[in-house]
């Protein structure tokens, strides 16, 4: 099989024939700029969610009341700090129980009101994942949280490292320059439904197109001392004056995560006068969940990229069927002269894999572009390209390619010679 | 074919003449393992071929057989060059050999000036030429011409009659198709072919 001439001729083929070759290639690379998108979505999911994993920590369960706005039915109280410090005292080796409560609220800032800021009550357990800030100050402390001091720390928002297109009409207003106008606030004094709190810290974000985490508040936020809720401030949805929003629990391993589990979940429902009105759940199965659903979504983008590459395989049937009808004097004359039928086989081979390697090439170079162009329109990219994914996508295209055309090529092999010969050219 | 027996010696010059439909072509087709026997033997430097299957018969036809056709089946698209060369491309020649070679060919046949041309682009008579040349680029030991005459002028038909004169001088075992008494006369042993038989 003399390779090198038959990838002269089927590059000369699609030369001559250039509108015929354009559908076809048309056809491929759409299904290929799909597949390679659909792939690099997939890889970026994965490696966003190993990213956030490890950062979260590996036996992480979060405790949530069953209802948000749950009310006190029969002897329970809802969730509250209570049950944070039984769990805690219950089983000491836990890595971390870090109960949050949440409230709204409008400060005055230099006796300037500000828009609505998101306030949330910690214990120091809380800095012990999930951390990607830089501070500058000091963090809440110990002596903080017992005492209910009237300290917070402001979450600075993050910048982009590419911003995209729609984010100065998205957020024409930045939350925290209004609460801060354009001042240093480590030092200054907020005042939070009445209450005076000093600024003790403030904490800067990762880039937005950066930040590992899964899910993160990307407006105005403060965090204060836990105890300082029921007694300065009102939670949302509060039931009881230490009424928290969630617990957050690292066992420190993934092992001991369903043990934790079903002790956590005994002890609160006892707690609770038998009340199961909480829900404890694994955090890592939530961002499964999450990206199961995700996957959805990429299946169709796969399906509508196979469909596309398949519709792509057809028509290079087609093009390589009409090419033996057209071709039928000349294969009878290449194998007066010589050729073997593997040979009649490589020359239509050659073409359809060179179309189809065509085709992937304009494909990964649309899907590339689409890829580059969504990454500047969405806040958080996950998308993730390597570059053998761009070789095996134009690898699978000239083989889609070759696959449809092999029972026309195996066709034209099969012709006989005498037949062939006596065809009107 | 109705029971035909021939032996062609080496070196010979055959001319296989009768009228249209007598069978000429097909005899040719055998001859050049185009086409295989229903019954009888068909053998080729004292090897029976009429049994082989098509790879060793393709390999057989690419080494030994040279064709030389009517409607001289050049390849449009390729130039006079390129046509010389691609039975070579088939037996595993290098480029730069296949394209020195078809050159030295295409010079041998007049036509070295032309290399380039496609064949819409030369007369008959020099296509004819370039098919010859193509004919020889693997060095075979027998030439089949099936009319090679046919399409040409009288003037064309004589250079070409000359062209494979001397290559039988040289040693070729040529066998011509023709159905033309005075190209026949050239030939130094001719055979007559009617309804599929032989006269």
């Amino acid at each position: 099989m003399n390779l090198a001439e038959a990838l002269r001729s089927a590059a000369r083929e699609i030369l001559i024939h250039k509108v015929r070759s354009l559908l076809s290639l048309c056809a491929i690379s759409v299904g290929t700029a799909s597949l390679l998108y659909t792939l690099a979505q997939t890889r970026g999911m994965q490696n966003a969610t190993r990213r956030n994993l490890e950062l979260m920590g590996p036996g992480v369960l979060s405790i949530h009341p069953a209802q948000s706005n749950s009310r006190i039915k029969g002897q329970s109280r809802g969730l509250t700090s209570a049950d944070a410090d039984a769990i805690r005292a219950e089983m000491p080796w836990l890595y971390m129980v870090s109960p949050t409560a949440l409230g709204w609220v409008n400060p005055v800032v230099a006796g300037k009101r500000t828009g609505w800021i998101m306030v949330t009550g910690i214990t120091t357990e809380w800095r012990k994942r999930d951390w990607v800030y830089r501070l500058r100050g000091r963090f809440l402390n110990a002596t903080d949280i017992r005492d209910a001091a009237r300290v917070c720390v402001v979450i600075e928002p993050a910048g982009w490292v590419t911003k995209p297109f729609w984010y100065e009409f998205w957020s024409s207003r930045n939350g925290f320059e209004d609460l801060s106008g354009h001042r240093d606030l480590v030092g200054a004094r907020v005042n939070l439904d009445g209450h005076e709190f000093a600024v003790v810290g403030a904490m800067r974000q990762p880039p937005h197109d950066l930040d590992p985490r899964w899910n993160f508040w990307e407006g105005p936020s403060m965090l204060v001392p836990i105890s300082v809720f029921g007694r300065y401030l009102t939670a949302e949805f509060a039931a009881a004056a230490d009424s928290v929003r969630a617990i957050r629990i690292d066992t420190g391993e993934e092992r001991t995560l369903t043990e934790a589990k079903r002790r956590i979940e005994a002890l609160l429902t006892a707690r609770h006068g038998g009340e199961k009105d909480f829900e404890v759940k694994n955090v890592r199965e939530e961002i499964e969940d999450s990206i199961r659903e995700e996957n959805k979504y990429i299946a169709v983008a796969l399906a509508l990229g196979i469909v596309a590459l398949v519709s792509g395989g057809i028509g290079i049937l087609n093009v390589t069927l009409a090419a033996v009808y057209s071709r039928v004097k000349e294969i009878g004359i290449r194998r007066a002269l010589g050729a073997h039928r593997a040979d009649v086989v490589a020359l239509f081979l050659a073409e359809a894999s060179l179309l189809g390697a065509l085709g992937g090439l304009v494909g990964v170079a649309l899907g590339v572009a689409g890829i580059e162009t969504l990454a500047r329109a969405a806040d958080h990219n996950v998308a993730d390209l390597a570059w053998y994914h761009a070789f095996g996508m134009i690898l699978i295209a000239a083989t889609v390619a070759a696959a449809f055309a092999a029972y026309p090529a195996w066709r034209a092999s099969r012709l006989d010679p005498i037949d062939a010969l006596r065809e009107e050219a | 074919m109705k029971g035909v027996s021939l032996r062609i010696e080496r070196g010979e010059f055959t001319a296989i003449m009768g009228p249209s439909g007598c069978g000429k072509s097909t005899l040719l087709s055998l001859l050049g393992l185009l086409d295989r026997p229903s019954s009888g033997r068909l053998l080729l430097d004292g090897v029976d071929v009429s049994g082989m299957d098509d790879r060793e018969r393709t390999r057989l036809r690419r080494e030994k057989i040279g064709f030389v056709f009517q409607a001289y089946n050049l390849l449009p698209r390729l130039s006079a060059l390129e046509n010389v060369a691609l039975p070579m491309a088939y037996a595993g020649v290098a480029n730069a050999e296949r394209r020195e070679r078809a050159q030295l060919l295409l010079k041998r046949v007049g036509l070295a000036g032309k290399a380039d041309r496609t064949p819409l682009e030369l007369s008959g008579g020099e296509r004819q030429r370039v098919g010859i040349a193509r004919s020889l680029s693997n060095s075979p030991s027998l030439l089949l011409a099936d009319e090679p005459t046919g399409n040409l002028d009288s003037k064309s038909s004589a250079e070409i009659l000359e062209f494979l004169h001397e290559l039988h001088a040289q040693g070729l075992t040529v066998i011509l198709v023709t159905h033309d008494a005075a190209i026949g006369k050239a030939a130094s042993r001719v055979l007559r072919l009617k309804d599929g038989l032989l006269a």
